[in-house]
């Protein structure tokens, strides 16, 4: 009877300090959720109370030519940045596990060492400065045309895609993971006479399998949602060539304070990612610890 | 070690790839560390050094003017020159702003402000999640805590934006009048005071302490609480160290939600002046004018370092932690 009456107590006591962050997640997570759905039914004026007009924000997006570019631009983003940055890490990450340990320690410090993700963007936007920038000096130094960089609408895009591609290194998760597994799977693999590539292929990879799993499904939601880098890089020029989805949805929204279009567009994206990930766990049918 | 054949290391095909790979390796690691020397580089040079192409890869004629400028009154006055016959005050184009203290301490502010409030509440979600509710409760709670990760965030934000101005009803009438909460501090700390990725983390490494030892400090007579201070806390450092670094590094970061919410040039934090001078830095046509306001670019540059400097205290302070934290369960 006794412990019965101390696991009540214990029950209690679980409630009370989950409050908190009860209260703080249900205003701030879920209702804003339900709410958002309400409003891309609605016209927010000015002023004024908020007025429901069905569909005609979906409407009037379907007939919208920007809306279907700015997708169009995000997919060919998601498309560019995970077919040429995605499997650079994992490949560095295998290759530095050959190292030494000592050699590792210090190359993964070098690595991580952070910098602030603003004054990272801006210093690639001054690299691309078509009059004083790096890229063109070197450019000039070979005797070689300059190039407008992130001022031609042409190479805009991969000019954002090009500094996870340039400054490559590890995941910190696949490095956990290459570390987890255990190194007599390699040493008898070896005395079978395996080769190098028959490692990586069979031993290798396949324990990496849920890792890059799960990282790829968090890159396609990433990219799909990019809005820091390009919106400061290129403010979505030149002309409509790098306006993203998000930098769409933050200048209806934000900019002309449509809140019912913007939160319409916002839904039509919550959509098309929620497709992508279903597809994409279908393909990888692994269970996925979250 | 371990793909590379351990037999035969001697044999100079294996020695020249594992030279390669050391070189590719390093190769990235001198990529990766380019801007930053870049930055540093540029944020002490002359104007007339940065403003030319092919730019002079070392300064030539270090000097410390623009961090000056960045903490001076100048920043918000702009600053008097004669020209010719002419007295010309020269702005940043259409921004105004202020000494870079203000930014700082907007950004201290909210960093240090969510991470109070944040880091405590989240533990406790997460120790109640893996420790103390019942089964059936459980499962129901995991959902409701950890379910907001996985929706794409631009979704609430126009009515996260709408919350926060009629606070809390969001809806506009003439009857309910709620707090505006904009163009206030608490506009980014509110929401920011959980989050379920690190309630992820928390819940992973709670999931790892021994339910035994909690079970034999109640029949100790340990009072909840005093299980929490004397067992859970001691045991848990690595994961707070972990969670604290990420908590802090992403609100030192954030951008977009600082942009939406703060109007006033006075509240912006860092990341959201960085990119307001930038764009007014890049609408100086005019080298000569760069010159007076801080030397243009080198001005940016030593405001990107300034923004840099703490992300990389909190680096080398958590630096044991991370390394080591990177086994935590929570990332398997």
């Amino acid at each position: 009877m006794a412990e019965r009456r101390e696991l009540r107590a214990v029950r209690r006591w679980a409630w009370y300090i989950c409050l908190p962050g009860f209260i703080v997640n249900f205003i701030f997570g879920w209702y804003p959720l339900a709410l958002g759905i309400v409003v891309a039914f609605q016209d927010w004026p000015i002023i004024g109370p908020a007025k429901f007009v069905g569909l005609t924000h979906f409407y009037n997006l379907a007939s919208d030519p920007l809306f279907y570019k700015t997708f169009v631009n995000t997919f060919y983003y998601t498309a560019l940045s995970i077919g040429l940055t995605f499997f650079i890490p994992i490949i560095v990450s295998i290759l530095l596990m050959e190292m030494e340990k000592r050699v590792i320690r210090i190359m993964m410090i070098l690595w991580f060492i952070p910098m602030a993700s603003m004054s990272g963007i801006i210093v690639w936007k001054w690299f691309y400065n078509p009059y004083y920038g790096l890229f063109n000096g070197i450019l000039k130094i070979l005797g070689l045309p300059l190039s407008q960089w992130l001022n031609s609408s042409r190479i805009a895009m991969l000019c954002l895609v090009l500094p996870a591609l340039i400054m490559f290194g590890p995941g910190l998760i696949y490095i956990a993971s290459l570390q987890s597994i255990p190194s007599d799977l390699y040493e008898s693999a070896e005395l079978e006479g395996a080769s190098m590539w028959q490692k990586i292929w069979h031993i290798t990879l396949p324990r990496l399998r849920p890792v890059i799993a799960m990282l790829l499904l968090l890159a396609i939601i990433g990219n799909m949602q990019v809005f820091d880098q390009p919106y400061v890089m290129t403010g979505g020029g030149p002309g409509y060539a790098t306006t993203t989805v998000v930098i769409y949805f933050y200048n209806i929204a934000f900019n002309s304070l449509r809140f019912g279009k913007g939160a319409a567009l916002a839904f039509v994206l919550f959509c098309v990612i929620m497709v992508l990930v279903i597809i994409q766990r279908k393909y990888f049918r692994e269970n996925i610890d979250i | 070690m371990a793909i590379i054949p351990q037999v035969g290391r001697k044999k100079i095909r294996v020695r020249l790839l594992l030279f390669s790979i050391t070189l590719f390796l390093w190769l990235g690691v001198f990529l990766h560390l380019f801007p930053v020397w870049w930055t540093l580089v540029t944020s002490i040079s002359p104007y007339h050094e940065v403003y030319k192409l092919p730019p002079s890869f070392f300064p030539r004629h270090p000097t410390l003017f623009p961090y000056k400028f960045l903490f001076s009154a100048a920043m918000q006055t702009g600053v008097t020159i004669r020209q010719g016959e002419r007295i010309v005050t020269l702005h940043f184009g259409y921004s105004q702003f202020y000494p870079i203290w203000v930014y700082l301490k907007n950004s201290v502010i909210l960093t240090g402000g969510i991470m109070v409030f944040q880091i405590p509440i989240t533990a406790l979600v997460a120790y109640s999640l893996s420790k103390l509710h019942s089964p059936r409760w459980n499962r129901i709670l995991f959902i409701f805590f950890i379910g907001t990760m996985l929706i794409p965030y631009q979704i609430s934000l126009v009515p996260s934006y709408l919350l926060l101005k009629n606070f809390p009803f969001a809806f506009r009438t003439s009857s309910l009048r709620g707090i505006n909460f904009l163009d206030t501090y608490w506009a980014v700390i509110l929401p920011g005071m959980y989050s379920a990725f690190n309630c992820l983390l928390f819940k992973g490494y709670f999931d790892g302490i021994p339910e035994s030892i909690i079970q034999a400090a109640r029949l100790d007579g340990a009072s909840e609480l005093g299980i929490i201070r004397r067992i859970i806390l001691p045991t848990s450092k690595p994961v707070f160290a972990v969670v604290s670094y990420f908590t802090f590094t992403g609100a030192w970061n954030s951008f977009m939600w600082p942009l939406i919410v703060f109007k006033k040039a006075k509240l912006f934090p860092l990341p959201v002046f960085l990119y307001e001078i930038q764009a007014s830095v890049s609408d100086i046509k005019n080298p000569e004018y760069a010159r007076y306001l801080g030397g243009g670019i080198p001005l940016v540059m030593a405001a990107g370092i300034i923004q840099s400097i703490p992300v990389f205290i909190m680096f080398i302070i958590f630096r044991e932690q991370l390394m080591k934290g990177i086994q935590l369960r929570g990332f398997k």
